[in-house]
């Protein structure tokens, strides 16, 4: 085929796909920009006039200032949480070999592709008012009033943690497999503790798919809308579930339109901010 | 990283992880078998009624019929048009490439909720609200990056000689893609279907903004039994979602290998 007619078919192979994306993504994503700057009006619904108060009050309203903030200490939290209890999973995933390594795959990846309303409801029948967990306190006499957590930060960041841990195990077993064998090895023979090794050699050469890690379990969380909304209740709200209660309960649509695009810019900042960082860290060293 | 194996303290760590991964799944199972509306410790009476209710349901099984139409007409849809796709972006037929290849990827990296209120708005002005092609489109769109990724993984791996090959010896494209493409890149873009799946059938965050008045996919029925209360039905629902994900896994494993998902 010639140059010319390689173009005119890869492009016929190429539009289809990209006409879907466009038709069921780009553009959704753009018509909803102006809505973000209508004001509404209860019982009279979207009216014309544009305003840039759907977007001020985010930062002026005390509410969804408090929705912002929680937001974001949600998702530095269980991040924290999952680099620091994946770490030690992924460790020993990373160092299995044979059967144990399928079976240790398994173990990780069957949380990870159940469906995420079956497993917020197992937590919900843990950590509820009357939940197993509850029973268990009260029966060994350690509490007398059920101790609260759901409807808080601690529910969300239980039920998160749990979504997304599988995830950061799955990032950070490859990252570390992806090391050199030797240099830990290395490290040894010349006489370096194993703690020493660890934070010297194995964890600046893995840090790139650590920080990697850390990235997408930041996005998900302060994304997630199902987990938040069943362990948070309509009360406990974060961004994703004032986006959702905005659209389908209070209909003021350009508050939520205006939300979510706070929410999708503060995603693809960070997401852009840490592509920028990893590549400052590799071009240093 | 060494081969030497993890210590003692190491693996029971990771042993008390894996009960925490696992902790809620035991839950909900045993839920589900048990006499009592709520869970109680030690589990009281055994009992299979919450599953007859589940399906003597026509709730819940209109919901497992949606949803696994819902996930494979979306998924084909996605593979017909991502795999050409792959071939002209493999074969370096388009300039810019990459970028095209990160604007099909692109979904991913959005929240999910924020597609779902922008295409809730868009079928509103359009005024083609709650439609099953609609669910459709959305889906496809969603589940795409995943077949992007390994569809473009695939034909990475394969060495070009190979339809070099079959051309030379007379085949023409087409020929040579179905005869001799389509067997070498079958396994890595069969682990995308599969994860396609999957998303398609777990999807929650997008499609409860497009369901059809009166309908719902299986996990936004439960999402939404939840919601107004539990009834130890959603338990048994839960319970025979697990046991699927758990048997479709260990299929995958079997005949695949989890390496290609992962």
């Amino acid at each position: 085929m010639t140059r010319s007619g390689e173009r005119r078919a890869g492009w016929l192979l190429v539009a289809p796909l990209c006409l879907l994306l466009l038709a069921v993504f780009v553009a959704p994503v753009a018509l909803m920009l102006p809505t973000s700057f209508r004001t509404y009006q209860p019982g009279l619904g979207i009216t014309s006039g544009w305003t840039a108060h759907n977007y001020t009050q985010i930062v002026t309203d005390g509410y969804l200032l408090e929705v912002l903030g929680r937001t974001f200490v949600l998702g530095v939290s269980v991040t924290a949480i999952c680099l620091v209890l994946g770490f030690p999973l992924a460790v020993v995933l990373a160092r299995a070999s044979g059967a144990a390594r399928g079976i240790l795959t398994l173990l990780v990846v069957f949380p990870l592709t159940l469906n995420v309303v079956v497993r917020s409801f197992g937590w919900i029948s843990l950590l509820s008012n009357r939940g197993l967990i509850n029973q268990a306190l009260m029966a060994l006499g350690i509490v007398d009033v059920p101790l609260r957590m759901m409807f808080n930060l601690t529910g969300l960041i239980v039920g998160l943690t749990h979504v997304l841990l599988p995830v950061m195990v799955v990032l950070l077993a490859a990252a570390l497999r992806a090391l050199p064998r030797d240099v830990e090895a290395a490290a040894a023979t010349l006489g370096t503790r194993p703690w020493k090794t660890f934070f010297l050699v194995t964890l600046p050469l893995a840090a790139p798919g650590i920080f990697a890690g850390c990235v997408l379990v930041f996005v998900l969380t302060i994304s997630a809308l199902v987990t938040p909304r069943l362990l948070g209740g309509p009360a406990y709200k974060v961004m994703a579930t004032a986006i959702f209660d905005e659209f389908l309960s209070s209909l003021d649509w350009p508050t939520g339109a205006a939300l979510a695009f706070a929410l999708t810019l503060f995603a693809l900042a960070v997401v852009a901010l840490a592509g920028l960082l990893t590549r400052r860290w590799v071009a240093a060293r | 990283m060494t081969d030497e194996p993890p210590s003692l303290a190491l693996r029971l760590i990771a042993a008390l992880l894996f009960a925490f991964l696992l902790l809620p799944v035991a839950v909900v199972v045993l839920a589900a078998f048990s006499d009592t509306a709520y869970l109680t410790i030690p589990p009281q009476g055994l009992t299979l009624r919450w599953f007859a209710k589940v399906f003597h349901d026509p709730d819940y099984l209109a919901a497992i019929v949606l949803s696994l139409k819902l996930a494979a007409v979306a998924t084909l849809l996605a593979t017909v048009l991502a795999v050409p796709a792959c071939y002209a972006l493999h074969h370096r037929w388009v300039p810019a490439g990459e970028t095209i290849a990160n604007l099909l990827m692109s979904p991913l990296i959005f929240p999910a909720v924020v597609i779902g209120v922008a295409l809730l708005q868009y079928v509103s002005l359009l005024g083609i609200r709650g439609s099953f092609a609609t669910l459709v489109l959305a889906h496809a769109m969603i589940v795409t990056p995943y077949l992007i990724r390994t569809g473009l993984a695939g034909f990475a791996g394969m060495d070009p000689a190979l339809e070099e090959a079959a051309r030379v010896l007379g085949a023409n494209r087409f020929m040579a893609f179905f005869l001799v493409v389509a067997p070498v890149i079958r396994s890595s873009l069969g682990a995308g279907l599969v994860f396609a799946l999957i998303t398609s059938f777990d999807e929650v965050p997008v499609t409860v903004f497009l369901l059809p008045p009166g309908q719902a996919t299986l996990p936004v029925t439960i999402f939404t039994a939840i919601d107004q209360g539990v009834d130890p039905s959603v338990a048994a629902v839960s319970t025979l979602m697990i046991a699927a994900t758990a048997i479709l896994l260990v299929a995958v494993e079997r005949f695949a290998g989890m390496r290609r998902l992962f």
